[in-house]
């Protein structure tokens, strides 16, 4: 988490990856801040279908050293766009069954715009951007790593995502 | 050197491994890979690479005792 009563990112804890369970509620319960008029919380969850196919569970892998480094960065940067009070974010990695939470993202601002503005932001670059993988586990017992970020087939190199380019503009869509 | 992959990759390599060949830089890391399963190729050309936690480019010098990660296309959330 980052909070910060100032209009600099305060240090936070690195620990955006987590093995166990994302206790949503708990999240929740600490992300507020006497100059936060606005709190958002988006929660991403495990999906039972997948284009058209039943899904038994989910599996995410990450390199976490990385994706630490990578999340606390995006973190930082959204503190620093919106002014924002609190930033959190934390992935899950491991087996997930239907309907838990895989990726929470929570923002607290001053008014609702910043918040949600920022929440898209953060969540949109952790899915191109952080080194953590989906594998859908089927029904039918086969699996699949997959809905990768693809914007190098955009931009021609695997390090530019299409909201640095001219092309992608200022948006952060996934 | 030692290499981790990840995700798909290990549908083509073992997740860690070590290459004996002198290698200088991410081109040539790619090129010693694929002559270990040309079929990772299409994969390998959007991974990115990584030392301890930096990602790094071709320009970066590698070393015999570095440990590279490759990276594929990230899917999480």
């Amino acid at each position: 988490m980052i909070r910060s009563s100032s209009s600099l990112p305060a240090a936070g804890d690195s620990r955006h990856i987590s093995a166990k369970p994302i206790d949503l509620a708990g999240l929740l319960k600490e992300a507020h801040h006497p100059a936060a008029g606005a709190v958002v919380l988006f929660s991403g969850e495990v999906r039972e279908h997948n284009r058209g196919r039943s899904v038994a569970f989910l599996e995410y892998e990450a390199y976490p050293p990385l994706a630490e480094k990578t999340i606390a960065g995006i973190l930082a940067d959204a503190v620093e766009k919106w002014r924002l009070q609190i930033a959190v974010a934390c992935h899950r990695v491991g087996e997930l069954g239907i309907g838990e939470p895989a990726v929470v993202v929570i923002t607290a601002s001053a008014h609702r715009s910043e918040a949600y503005a920022a929440n898209r932001y953060i969540i949109d670059r952790i899915k191109h951007e952080a080194p953590i993988w989906k594998c859908e586990h089927y029904a039918d017992g086969s699996h699949e790593w997959g809905n990768n970020c693809n914007c190098h087939a955009r931009t021609g190199d695997p390090s530019i995502h299409i909201y640095e380019t001219t092309e992608g503009g200022s948006g952060h869509h996934a | 050197m030692k290499i981790h992959v990840y995700a798909a990759l290990k549908d083509y390599f073992t997740p860690e491994f070590e290459l004996a060949e002198t290698i200088h830089n991410t081109d040539e890391l790619k090129t010693c890979l694929l002559a270990i399963n040309g079929r990772a190729g299409e994969l390998l050309d959007t991974c990115r690479f990584a030392v301890e936690e930096g990602f790094i480019d071709n320009g970066f010098k590698l070393k015999e005792n570095d440990t590279v990660i490759i990276i594929p296309p990230s899917s999480g959330g």
